[in-house]
């Protein structure tokens, strides 16, 4: 197929339509430039013409729901709700798991803002949970050195 | 910051291998001034962690058979869930998430948060076989 193009009002060709895509990709020859070949009523810019600018055919109906295989990056939790239900041996760790468990649930049905609140709310309870294993070990060396040192000063060996 | 956040895990880390080595010296009784379960303590039942301190000495002894007795779930739970949670430091420390994360998946996460919540209620059942899962 051959085909004739115009630059600044300037006939050109005819050429080749492999030469013509290569004028087109190199950026020599622009989509407002008109381009013609014979069949065709009028000339017309190259990026109305089907056959070099084939239209992407429109999306129908629903969009799927994971529209981005990435999608925003939220973290889930999961395996610092672990290690703090079993290291820190409270039952803080669980909502944690929970909270952490629909993170990735909802991220996939598109619930973005729920998978947010969820991931915030497994990471609050990672914190909660370790820091209340951390406060109880503070507070057992507080009661701890609080009798052990009245002991130690009124009954010295 | 970012030179913050490096220091932070090495500090972690050293607390970590300080806690590790005074466990494997002094033994889970030897620690005085740590207090063990307190859910344990007030209630007398077994959380799901129960018993890692316990197995944690013994692994550090290299008596992984022993490890497996006194919590078997967190033996396998939390070497897995140690990992993870690397990958994710390492990330933070970096700035950025990696590209490579330790993902069960959807089913994967409530198969894990179905199998400490069993655990937790079958390890404080008095009869055999679930008086196996409760530390000796």
């Amino acid at each position: 197929m051959q085909w004739h193009y115009a630059k600044s009002g300037v006939q050109l060709g005819p050429v080749e339509e492999a030469e013509l895509r290569a004028k087109l990709d190199s950026g020599e020859l622009s989509v407002s430039d008109l381009v013609w070949r014979e069949g065709m009523g009028d000339w017309l810019p190259a990026g109305k013409v089907r056959e070099l600018f084939p239209i992407p055919p429109l999306p129908t109906g629903i969009p799927k729901t994971p529209p981005l295989p990435g999608g925003p990056d939220i973290p889930n939790y999961l395996w610092q709700s672990i290690v703090v239900t079993i290291l820190c041996c409270w039952p803080f760790g669980i909502p944690a798991i929970i909270y952490a468990a629909k993170v990735d649930g909802l991220k996939n049905r598109g619930d973005i803002v729920g998978a947010k609140a969820a991931s915030a709310s497994a990471k609050t309870w990672c914190i909660v949970a370790a820091c209340v294993s951390g406060g109880a070990i503070l507070l057992w060396w507080i009661i701890a050195i609080l009798f052990a040192v009245p002991f130690c000063v009124l009954q010295p060996r | 910051m970012q030179g913050n956040r490096a220091g932070v895990v090495v500090l972690g880390g050293l607390v970590l291998v300080g806690a590790a080595w005074l466990l494997a010296l002094r033994g889970p009784d030897g620690l005085a001034w740590f207090p063990g379960c307190l859910f344990h303590r007030f209630t007398g039942l077994n959380c799901p962690g129960c018993g890692m301190t316990r197995a944690a000495c013994a692994t550090l002894h290299g008596r992984i058979g022993e490890a497996f007795r006194f919590n078997p779930v967190g033996m396998i739970l939390l070497p897995l869930a140690s990992f993870g949670v690397g990958l994710e430091v390492i990330g933070w420390v970096r700035g950025r998430v990696l590209p490579f994360r330790l993902n069960v998946g959807r089913v994967g996460t409530w198969v894990i948060v179905g199998v400490v919540i069993g655990f937790w209620v079958l390890r404080n059942l008095p009869w055999w076989p679930f008086t196996l899962l409760a530390p000796p």
